[in-house]
């Protein structure tokens, strides 16, 4: 059975949501997961792990610094770790830091990588990947003893296979002195996920009227572990933040689901979003420009129908 | 007095040497600087004619100026009066160093028509100085720059004019000497002037002295004022005319083509002020700073940090900062105009709608923009900066051809279903009707599209489109400096027009209009280009487009920039409303026509945040609110957005329509001919 190693992104020593899709794709067929990680996580964050089905979870680490915090030691220690597993693949994800990581990586083991890929198969090798904005699918094959990974976020659906999962601690010597350190970060004033990385986000047009009124969405964000967003109007009415806005000139986002509330859908916020793999669109205009995009829509008062479907959704999370 | 004369005229002489020398000096420091830039003439003579027609005009006939009235009319009086007190001052200086010079003596009667007109046009310098001053001190306009300067300059012209009016009051009470012309008479106001001081009872030897004490202050304030010009914003005084002579003779103009395959280039777009050509370093000089491109630009007035005006000061400081290598041809050591506390940063050069308002307004003719473009296309080519916005639309233009990025092969899916030929099925078809993206992709735009695909099958049109063989004109990204991307989509276009070479294009956006109008043929397009505007309005009057329900509803129009300022296109989408909604009934603006004012969207920043000051469109929105019409009419897809936007903010119902949304519904079925 191949050996796949993944790099899983831990945030206050819990697993981020995004790594249950990492995790799906990295089992493959079969395959045997070893789950890397940077930091001790706790006890439901490996329980979490083992849902979808890494074998064993090992906390990766270096005698000579911080792996979390320098990128460069960190790929060091997990070119390291990966042999000692005896890995037959390693993947991550194309986030801010997988891209880090496995760029370094790739160098350090003078190993091709498929970046940024929307599947992966370990067995065959290969990986499919997006260009020119999605117009072309293209399938690499990777020479090399060791295939190496980025996976798009949410780009394959995580299915739970749960399996007996091992904890283990691996400590890399004589890696050398991290060249590069973090030493600080810096977070935006939003206190939510990222909407680049959410699999779900509802987004406030206009009509949500106030800064206040946003509460209605996110609580329905809580239930559906969705992000917020804004529409451009909404965020020059001053109801909210840039980092919120959604569409050409903001984010451009590709949830799994996306709910636009109030939000007419004029070219400039499709833009940011046509990617979405299901769109529902609520507004109280029926000819609103969003219900010839959607794939459900709702003709309908937002502060009608939001506070119903988090009612809805609760109750069915309860049962 | 025989030895008074020859001190006199030692002192005249070197006091005349040296200011004029002086002056020379200055003047000839300016023109090395002039000469020195790297960009080449900029201009040329060419025809000679019409552009000495064109200066009579703008500065004897001072058109240009008089569109501001007030202080048109004010500028006209100093003008005049200013110019015309100027021969006699140069005789008196000549006079002063020879007591025999006296042109009166040679010319009798011409000179006594001309003292006596010079004499007459001088006060008037005075009312429109009393007009400058009331303008800065009482209305004090936010657009003029205030300081010494033009103070300086206020207080030298109105000594002149009064001393010289003096001197002919004074001149009329003196006893004229045998053999000599006789100054009885010729002065029409200075004459009453010296009546209403009872300058009569004075005695010669007195009035002498008055005369010689207020010689001396109008010559060495005349003098004191020539030296002082070429340092001052007054070097508009020598600089003006000449650019006026040498400004483009037509409305239409293209971003300049850089030659992108040029292996040897070091840069793209304007780096150092020395890579400016000759004729912007006159632009620079120009400039008066009489502030109007400011009162006009939609960027100042919504708070951004760029003032047209302050960018043509600061770029003529730099100039000057950067003399000493300049002059050198020390290029190397030239700084770049982008550097740590220039007052040339991004923020200036970014909010510019490029609506060329004030292009349109400048009295003497300065191309603000085409400093704006080279920067812009530095920044973008040469260092990579620009309003991270732009990053997803770059993008999208490249791969798909479109700004939003959506997939390139469905460009003609707004017509599925209407029968809209392709020329790919009717190569020969009369008109090649260019959609462009957000008359292919925009839900509203497609709404007038589909409009306007209507309206041309009505009056029999015999059209086709390329749908996906279409990509984006370039304009955006042209606009937003990013000629390499530009220079690729034109090229796209212009291989694609090759193949069918089309009798005539037809565009419904004047982005669309303007670039493959004016900017293709640089790259060897040239091809008949209509606007939607002009051919509606044709087809009315050639009688294929009837009207057939009149709207009753009070309508008014927002000029397109590019329609509008940059290609002339005014009287067209006014003719057509009229026919539709009876002239009566069309409103306009406040600021409307050349006077137009921008949506905000131009220059590409349509795909940028506006987060500085208030924003462009809700200035235009309350102005269509305050019209109290019911349907503000557009010409552009940009217009159109910017409005719903901005009229949406303001809580207005006022409904926003393509000027061909209005004539489909107001047109009958078709006629048969």
């Amino acid at each position: 059975m191949p050996k796949i190693g993944v790099l899983i992104e831990t945030e206050n020593q819990a697993i981020k949501q995004i790594n249950h899709g990492l995790l799906t794709a990295a089992r493959g067929q079969g395959n045997e997961v070893v789950a890397f990680v940077l930091e001790a996580v706790s006890d439901k964050a490996a329980h979490q792990a083992a849902q979808y089905g890494a074998a064993t979870l090992v906390q990766v680490s270096a005698d000579s610094g911080d792996v979390l915090s320098s990128p460069d030691l960190c790929a060091r220690a997990l070119a390291r770790a990966a042999q000692e597993y005896g890995v037959d693949g390693l993947a991550g994800l194309a986030t801010a830091q997988g891209r880090d990581i496995f760029a370094r990586l790739a160098a350090d083991l003078d190993l091709p990588l498929a970046s940024d890929a929307l599947e992966v198969d370990f067995a065959g090798q290969t990986a499919i990947k997006s260009h020119f904005s999605g117009k072309a699918m293209a399938t690499v094959t990777l020479s090399g003893r060791l295939m190496l990974a980025t996976l798009r976020p949410n780009a394959v659906a995580p299915v739970q296979d749960a399996v007996q999962i091992t904890a283990a601690e691996y400590t890399a010597t004589g890696i050398g002195q991290a060249r590069v350190r973090r030493t600080s970060i810096q977070k935006s004033s939003q206190e939510q996920m990222d909407l680049t990385e959410a699999p779900v986000i509802i987004t406030g047009g206009r009509p949500i009227g106030s800064p206040e009124n946003y509460t209605i969405l996110k609580d329905c964000a809580r239930v559906l572990n969705a992000a917020v967003g804004a529409s451009r109007a909404a965020v020059d009415a001053g109801f909210a933040p840039h980092a919120m806005q959604v569409g050409q000139t903001g984010k451009t986002v590709s949830p799994n689901l996306y709910i636009a509330c109030g939000v007419s859908g004029a070219v400039q916020h499709f833009a940011g979003m046509k990617t979405a793999k299901i769109i529902v669109g609520i507004n109280t205009d029926k000819d609103a420009p969003i219900f010839e995009k959607c794939d459900y829509g709702i003709v309908g008062d937002m502060f009608e129908v939001i506070p119903i479907l988090t009612q809805v959704l609760k109750e069915t999370q309860n049962r | 007095m025989d030895g008074y004369l020859i001190g006199k005229s030692f002192i005249m002489l070197a006091a005349l040497g040296g200011a004029f020398g002086l002056f020379f000096v200055r003047i000839r420091h300016l023109y090395n600087i002039m000469m020195s830039v790297q960009g080449g003439a900029g201009a040329c003579l060419a025809p000679v004619g019409e552009r000495v027609r064109e200066a009579v005009f703008d500065v004897l006939g001072q058109r240009n100026v008089r569109r501001k009235k007030m202080a048109g009319w004010a500028h006209t009086l100093i003008f005049f009066g200013f110019l015309a007190v100027q021969p006699h001052s140069l005789a008196l200086m000549v006079q002063g160093i020879c007591p025999a010079f006296e042109p009166g003596a040679v010319i009798p009667g011409l000179y006594s028509v001309y003292l006596f007109v010079s004499d007459a046009l001088a006060p008037l310098v005075l009312v429109g100085l009393a007009v400058a001053l009331y303008r800065r001190t009482v209305i004090k306009p936010a657009y003029l720059t205030m300081g010494r300067d033009a103070n300086l300059i206020i207080m030298f012209t109105a000594v002149i004019i009064i001393t010289f009016i003096l001197i002919n009051a004074l001149q009329t009470v003196l006893p004229v000497e045998a053999g000599k012309f006789s100054y009885k008479g010729v002065f029409p106001v200075s004459g009453l002037v010296a009546l209403a001081l009872g300058l009569g009872g004075l005695d010669s030897a007195t009035a002498r002295i008055f005369w010689e004490l207020v010689y001396f202050i109008h010559i060495f304030t005349i003098l004191g004022f020539l030296i002082y010009i070429p340092g001052s914003k007054h070097l508009h005084l020598i600089a003006a005319v000449p650019n006026v002579f040498l400004k483009p003779l037509t409305r239409e103009k293209a971003i300049e083509k850089s030659d992108l395959e040029d292996e040897t280039a070091d840069t793209f777009g304007l780096t150092n002020i020395s890579q400016i050509s000759r004729k912007q370093v006159l632009d620079l000089y120009a400039c008066t700073e009489c502030g109007r491109c400011q009162e006009q630009c939609p960027a100042d007035f919504t708070g951004k940090p760029l003032s047209p005006k302050a960018l043509v000061h600061d770029l003529k400081e730099d100039l000057f900062a950067q003399a000493e290598p300049l002059l050198a041809k020390d290029y190397d050591k030239v700084l770049p105009i982008f550097r740590d506390n220039s007052a040339v940063f991004g923020d200036v050069i970014w909010s510019c709608t490029t609506c060329r308002a004030c292009e349109d307004i400048c009295p003497v003719n300065i191309a603000h923009l085409d400093f704006i473009f080279e920067l812009r296309k530095q920044r973008v080519l040469m260092e990579s900066d620009f309003p991270p916005e732009m990053i997803e639309t770059f993008t999208s233009l490249e791969n798909q051809s479109n700004p939003w990025g959506f997939a390139a092969d469905t460009r003609a899916d707004w017509c599925r279903d209407m029968d809209v030929p392709l020329m790919a099925d009717t190569p020969d078809a009369d008109i090649l009707w260019f959609v462009g993206c957000a008359g292919s992709f925009d839900d509203k735009g497609k709404k007038v599209s589909q409009a306007m695909a209507r309206v041309l099958k009505k009056a029999g049109v015999n059209f086709a489109i390329l749908g996906p063989e279409e990509s984006c004109n370039g304009d955006m990204a042209r606009r937003a400096g990013n000629e390499y991307l530009a220079q690729m989509l034109i090229q796209q276009n212009i291989d694609v027009f090759a193949q069918y070479n089309p009798k005539k294009i037809l565009t419904g956006c004047p982005h669309c209009y303007n670039v493959i109008k004016n900017e293709y043929p640089a790259f060897g397009a040239s091809y008949e280009v209509v606007s939607h505007l002009e051919l509606i309005a044709q087809l009315f009057d050639q009688g294929r487009l009837t009207v057939g329900s009149g709207q009753a509803e009070k309508i008014t129009f927002h000029d397109s920039c590019y329609y509008g300022r940059w290609n002339g296109i005014f009287q067209a989408p006014r003719d057509v409303l009229a026919r539709i909604c009876g002239s009566t009934n069309l409103k306009e603006l406040a600021r409307s026509g050349d006077k137009g004012f921008c949506c905000g969207a131009g220059g590409a920043r349509m795909f940028m945040e506006e987060t500085i000051g208030t924003r462009i469109n809700s200035e235009r929105a309350a102005e269509v609110v305050a019209s109290g019409a019911g349907t503000v009419a557009t010409a552009c897809p940009f217009c159109a957005t910017m409005l719903i936007d901005g009229l949406m903010a303001a809580g207005a119902d006022t409904k926003v329509a393509d000027i061909v949304q209005l004539v489909d519904k107001a047109t009958d079925k078709p006629v048969v001919l």
